[in-house]
């Protein structure tokens, strides 16, 4: 079954514009222009229940725009989604109930508060009662180790510690799906690491879909079999990470090999993921597959 | 000075990109003195009746002055960028510029009320000729050193309530002292003239700031002559002198107290 | 339908509870945030005394109108801004983009965003109300109209807030409007409705709803009118609904901050 299905997306925003200068403000004031930016501009896709999926894209490409449509808190002007088979625009409150939400650059946790006393707030948020919240909190706890600073205010805890806590907020009713948005940001290799597992753990053992956006290469790969690649609002890739690789092969590698490599066959690239990544995203959108 | 020049321009720059908002203020500006025009209708029962010997027009025409020096140089925001500073531990960073930051923070106060003092004195003499009438006796030669004592009162006034602000290298919110010097500033010396007080409080409101801030160049608006001028200018030049003084005392302390601290 | 509204409610007050211990957590802080708020309010009983010394009367209110009008104003606008003090800058969340946290979450968004904070000088304010009304020598029945009357004040200066912030939604740079205006509707509610005649007594009524806010309120305490408390009652019911329309048809057009880096 499908987890998310979304068709031809599409949101405006508009914005103003300034000349510079002191001619330009007073312009500004006179005569306003406005700019229309396309910031997701016909987006379609589908992500299957349980999969664990990248969304990536340079910065300004309709990435966050995209994921705040599908939790519900953009409007789109166009298009259609569906999570979990629930219309995000009619049913938000519903669809609240299913899916889990990290932004990496928002806090959404009470700073002044324990991570105890947060949890206790998200139960009540998703109507647990004080047992069942009570019983999740232990059991996310233990598995997310956070034994040692429940009961720290969160405004003395590490970064780290705290995305750990923002995670585990989000995942207090057991939503099927989970969304992350640069959840790895600002952290030291050792906790991306810590925080990969953790979500790869849980997408196996509670089978949540992951949607994730990261700026993180690290994160992808560990994580994720499927990437779908935007670029000023649009798809220009959306292919497993195995086959990224496959049909994007090493430049370089080529021009040495050219007359030992049989033809027709292609070996898996030798170049970094993050590397082909930085090539599309230069690309600005043409097809770069050979 | 060449910085504070450049500190200034852009934020002059700044505020005329924000015409618009700080027009959105006429709309609470226009309520006081609309409020003080009836409360002033009802309260005077015969014209020509003097109050605290002040004729209606010339009492409306006070309020005016006074509120527009408040709304036209809003050194709330000045404070509260120091204060908040201060707070968020910012001024660290600030600390060090090749500014004294006291200054620069004046600099920017003079920016934003260099677009905003003649907004809001159009609007006033707009609003005073058509509801009020003109100011009586009112002398264009005389405008001149009317507009310095205005904009030394501003100054002043920006003055007190950054060294309140300062208090914040001590004390966590130093929030609750400006709401008491606004209010002072407010019930002595904005909305009535010293005069309608008893007669044993008048010559203690006269050492106060409200003296050099509200009251001082808003009398010589509304009833000018040169002695009074004159002696509000050193009444002001003096107060700057010592809140200045103060102003740079008081970061001097501050600033060394976030050294030991270490910020 | 029942369950729905409890699980609001308990989502609510753990949100108000949680405000408070933020705020309590420097106690000092706290404390002179409150008592400071009482004494700048009573400052202003000077400006009463200095008028009531020159008439007997300042359009028809002697010294325990003037009282019971500051209280029930400083009452109403205390209560508004210890509970829903968020609705008061609801701009700044809507350009911002901080409401993102409050609609992933499966609750009513207007009622956890604008409980989400909490003022702490609101409740000097509070107090000072209930303290002036106090000293007003209310009976029962007179004590019971006013603290009605303070939940219908809050419940209009907050509807009022919510529709005037709402316009953030549509018009960035109308940010400033709401403050503007409740500031206005305050300096309004702080003077005696009888200095105002014509136009503007009209316009009091209907356009910042002062007039239902306060001066009614104000007339019923001083005798007794039940269609004028029918009036207030119905109004407030009627601007909540209009505002939270308002907002709900705004929050379509919510940018979520994703405009804050093409802003100039």
């Amino acid at each position: 079954m499908q987890a998310i299905r979304v068709e031809n997306l599409s949101k405006t925003f508009r914005v103003r514009k300034k000349e510079k200068g002191m001619a330009g403000s007073f312009k500004a004031v006179l005569h306003p222009q406005t700019e229309e930016i396309r910031a997701v501009d016909g987006v379609s896709f589908a992500v299957e229940e349980g999969e664990m999926l990248a969304f990536i894209g340079p910065n300004g490409a309709g990435k966050s725009t995209t994921i705040k449509m599908l939790t519900g808190i953009l409007y789109p002007d166009g298009g259609r989604i569906e999570v979990l088979g629930v219309d995000p625009t009619k049913k938000r409150r519903q669809l609240a109930y299913l899916i889990g939400t990290v932004f990496g650059q928002k806090e959404q946790l009470w700073t002044h508060l324990t991570p105890y006393d947060n949890f206790r707030f998200s139960g009540a948020v998703y109507d647990l009662s004080e047992r069942e919240t009570e019983e999740r909190i232990e059991e996310l706890s233990e598995r997310f180790e956070l034994g040692g600073f429940i009961n720290t205010p969160v405004r003395n805890l590490s970064l780290g510690q705290r995305i750990r806590c923002e995670i585990v907020a989000s995942l207090i009713h057991k939503p099927k799906v989970l969304f992350l948005d640069e959840p790895t940001i600002g952290l030291d290799p050792v906790v991306k690491e810590n925080i990969r597992l953790l979500i790869m753990q849980m997408n196996r053992e509670e089978h949540t879909t992951i949607f994730l956006t990261s700026h993180d290469v690290g994160d992808i790969e560990k994580l994720c079999r499927r990437i779908i690649i935007v670029n000023a609002g649009q798809i220009v890739l959306d292919d497993s990470v195995e086959h990224l690789k496959r049909r994007y092969p090493d430049k370089r590698a080529e021009k040495m090999q050219t007359f030992e490599s049989p033809a027709g066959h292609v070996e898996p690239s030798a170049i970094p993921l993050e590397e082909i990544i930085m090539e599309i995203y230069k690309s600005e959108g043409r097809d770069v597959s050979p | 000075m060449r910085k504070y020049a450049v500190v200034y321009r852009s934020v002059l720059m700044e505020n005329i990109q924000y015409a618009a908002n700080i027009a959105m203020g006429f709309f609470n500006y226009f309520v006081f003195i609309f409020i003080f025009i009836k409360l002033w209708e009802y309260m005077y029962r015969t014209p020509g009746e003097l109050i605290a010997g002040y004729t209606k027009e010339q009492m409306i025409w006070y309020v005016m002055m006074t509120e527009m020096i408040l709304f036209g140089s809003n050194a709330g925001s000045v404070a509260g960028e120091a204060a908040g500073d201060i707070r968020s531990g910012n001024i660290a960073y600030l600390i060090n510029k090749p500014y004294h930051y006291t200054l620069y923070l004046l600099t920017k106060y003079t920016g934003e009320w260099s677009i905003r003092l003649p907004m809001y004195a159009a609007l006033a003499a707009v609003i005073g000729r058509v509801m009020v009438g003109p100011v009586p006796g009112f002398r264009l030669t005389a405008v001149w050193a009317m507009a310095l004592c205005v904009i030394l009162g501003l100054t002043i006034n920006a003055v007190f309530k950054l060294c309140i602000s300062l208090i914040s290298f001590w004390i966590e919110d130093a929030t609750p002292f400006q709401w008491l010097y606004d209010k002072l500033i407010l019930v002595v010396g904005v909305i009535f003239p010293v005069e309608i007080f008893p007669k044993t409080l008048q010559p203690l409101f006269k050492l106060t700031p409200i003296y050099t801030v509200c009251y001082g160049p808003a009398k010589l608006i509304v009833d000018f002559s040169r002695e009074k001028c004159l002696e509000i200018l050193a009444a002001q030049l003096l107060y700057l002198a010592a809140g200045g003084g103060l102003m740079f005392l008081i970061y001097r302390k501050g600033a060394k107290k976030l050294y030991v601290n270490g910020g | 339908m029942s369950t729905a509204v409890k699980n609001q409610l308990r989502v609510c007050l753990l949100s108000v509870q949680y405000n408070i211990m933020r705020e309590m957590v420097n106690k000092v802080t706290f404390l002179t945030s409150v008592g400071f708020m009482v004494l700048n309010n009573a400052a202003i009983l000077a400006q009463w005394f200095i008028l009531l010394r020159l008439r007997e009367d300042v359009g028809g209110y002697t010294m325990r109108e003037i009282m019971l009008l500051w209280g029930l104003t400083a009452a109403s606008f205390g209560l508004a801004h210890i509970l829903f003090a968020r609705a008061f800058s609801l701009p700044e969340l809507i350009i911002g983009g901080k409401l993102d946290a409050y609609l992933v979450q499966p609750k009513n968004v207007l009622v956890s965003v604008i409980t989400s904070s909490t003022s702490v000088s609101a409740i000097g304010d509070f107090l000072y109300g209930i303290l002036l009304m106090g000293l007003c020598g209310l009976g029962l029945r007179e004590w019971l109209l006013a603290l009605l009357f303070t939940v219908t004040g809050t419940v209009i200066f907050t509807a009022f807030a919510l529709l005037l912030g709402s316009v953030s939604f549509w018009f960035l740079r109308m940010d400033m409007l709401e403050g503007q205006v409740v500031m206005g509707m305050v300096s309004f509610a702080t003077y005696p409705d009888g200095i105002f005649e014509g136009v503007s007594r009209y316009l009091l009524y209907f356009v910042v709803p002062v007039g239902m806010a306060v001066y009614d309120p104000v007339h019923v305490l001083v005798s007794f009118d039940a269609a004028m408390l029918l009036r207030v009652l119905g109004y407030a019911v009627l601007l909540t609904a209009v505002s939270a329309a308002a907002f709900y048809r705004g929050l379509r057009r919510y940018a979520s901050g994703s405009l804050m880096g093409a802003r100039v």
